[in-house]
């Protein structure tokens, strides 16, 4: 379990990958273009150059041979490996050779070539490079690459039909209806003035009562926002007062008393109750003719 | 008398309180010359008493490299085979015939003239090494059974030596 562990892990991160691209050199004249040799991928960095030939010289001759790699983002060269073959090595000899460079990005390598200097040349050369893939250089390739940000998706574009009153102003001079356009073709001069005549002046109706109306709107809403700031004010200035007031605190006895021990009946309610009675009594005898 | 007795009693009980010890130093040394075989050689029968690594013969040279970490401090020595390791019996005197000759460097300027500076010894190439890099080695072998008689059918192994010498 404890050996499973790390190869959880392992499998659920993404890892960099390493490679190494086929013969860069493909044809006599040792120029290459690096374009067409490192693979698609972002994030890549060049860890090797590895390049073999065979020197064709004469023993006494000295050839100096030299591998590289123009700056692609500048001048001068960002690889440039030189092997100086002396007076008494050998015609044929195989060069075999891995010269480390330092994760340079692929986007600084610029044209390739060998260059010999001297009575000789190479033959069977052979230029590849060992790479360095970090899938995470683009942190959204994965969900498992650090910084990696969801993403937030793109809002659909409604293309709306928007009407413009301009463009079809001429429009409502026109019914769609092509029998109305006949019968338009038949006014006279004479009824066509009239009516526009007409027309003007009930536009310009339309118009003051338009006006009419939102004026009396606006006077509306002005009387009712004028009434609502009165009303918080006085409802300020009457609550202000209850909570400007203090109470005293202590007790508060109760004071009255009733001293009487006999409630006597009123005089005036004597008097009403007899003035009902009599009231009462004459009813009744007039029941009877009296 | 008893001062005598007690001298020889701590005598011995001293000499039974003598004990030695041992400790080890260890070391390891990483050698700064590797030899390894890149290619083993296959013998070709371009007729039936000759045996010959060379490709026109249809077979493969041994290679070797050298792998030196250490300038200046070793020679490569390299046996060209002289004898069958293994082989059926063979009675006849055979020929033995080899070179060896440096394939490939990794280094022009320090290992250019390697070949040219070689002593040879016989069958024994014996190579400078002063610089520090991967040097491949080429060993050919040939062989031929005396009085043009056959090889005998069976496999044969010869074996190619390469050492390397510190100075």
């Amino acid at each position: 379990m404890a050996l499973l562990l790390p190869c959880y892990s392992y499998s659920n991160s993404v890892v960099p990958y390493y490679g190494t691209t086929g013969n860069a050199v493909v044809d006599n004249n040792l120029v290459w273009d690096m374009g067409n040799v490192f693979p698609a991928p972002p994030g890549l960095t060049v860890q090797n150059v590895i390049y073999s030939y065979n020197i064709r010289k004469s023993t006494e001759d000295r050839v100096d041979v030299s591998v590289q790699n123009e700056n692609a983002l500048g001048e001068g060269y960002v690889f440039r490996e030189t092997d100086s073959w002396l007076p008494g090595s050998l015609d044929n000899t195989e060069i075999n050779k891995a010269v480390p460079v330092m994760n340079l990005p692929k986007e600084v390598w610029g044209k390739g070539s060998i260059e010999v200097d001297g009575n000789g040349s190479v033959e069977n050369a052979n230029v590849a490079y060992t790479y360095r893939v970090d899938p995470c250089y683009d942190p959204q390739y994965s969900p498992s690459c650090p910084g990696y940000k969801v993403p937030i998706p793109e809002p659909v574009q409604v293309e709306y039909d928007v009407y413009d009153a301009d463009e079809h102003a001429d429009d409502t001079q026109y019914s769609p209806d092509d029998d109305s356009l006949e019968e338009e073709e038949k006014e006279t001069e004479e009824e066509k003035e009239k009516r526009e005549a007409e027309e003007k002046l009930d536009s310009k109706e339309r118009l003051e009562k338009a006006l009419a109306v939102a004026n009396t709107n606006l006077l509306f809403a002005n009387s009712f926002a004028q009434a609502q700031m009165l009303d918080s004010v006085n409802t300020a200035t009457r609550m202000n007062a209850y909570y400007s007031t203090s109470i005293d605190g202590g007790t508060y006895k109760e004071e009255l008393s009733i001293q009487d021990k006999q409630l006597p009946d009123s005089y005036k309610g004597l008097r009403n109750g007899l003035a009902q009675q009599v009231l009462h009594e004459k009813m009744v005898s007039m029941q009877y003719g009296n | 008398m008893f001062k005598k007795l007690s001298a020889v009693m701590l005598g011995a009980l001293a000499s039974l309180n003598v004990l030695a010890e041992t400790a080890p130093i260890h070391a390891f040394v990483e050698s700064r010359c590797i030899i390894q075989t890149d290619m083993a050689g296959t013998y070709g029968n371009p007729n039936a008493y000759t045996l010959s690594t060379a490709a026109e013969d249809g077979g493969d040279p041994v290679v070797i490299r050298f792998d030196v970490t250490l300038a200046d401090s070793y020679y490569a020595e390299i046996t060209a085979p002289q004898e069958f390791s293994t082989s059926p019996i063979i009675n006849e005197v055979m020929t033995w015939e080899g070179d060896t000759t440096v394939k490939t460097v990794s280094d022009a300027t320090g290992m250019g003239e390697y070949e040219t500076n070689k002593v040879e010894l016989g069958m024994l190439d014996r190579y400078d090494l002063i610089a520090t890099g991967s040097t491949w080695f080429e060993t050919s072998s040939k062989v031929a059974l005396g009085g043009d008689k056959a090889f005998p059918g069976g496999d044969y192994t010869a074996l190619v030596t390469a050492e390397c010498i510190a100075k």
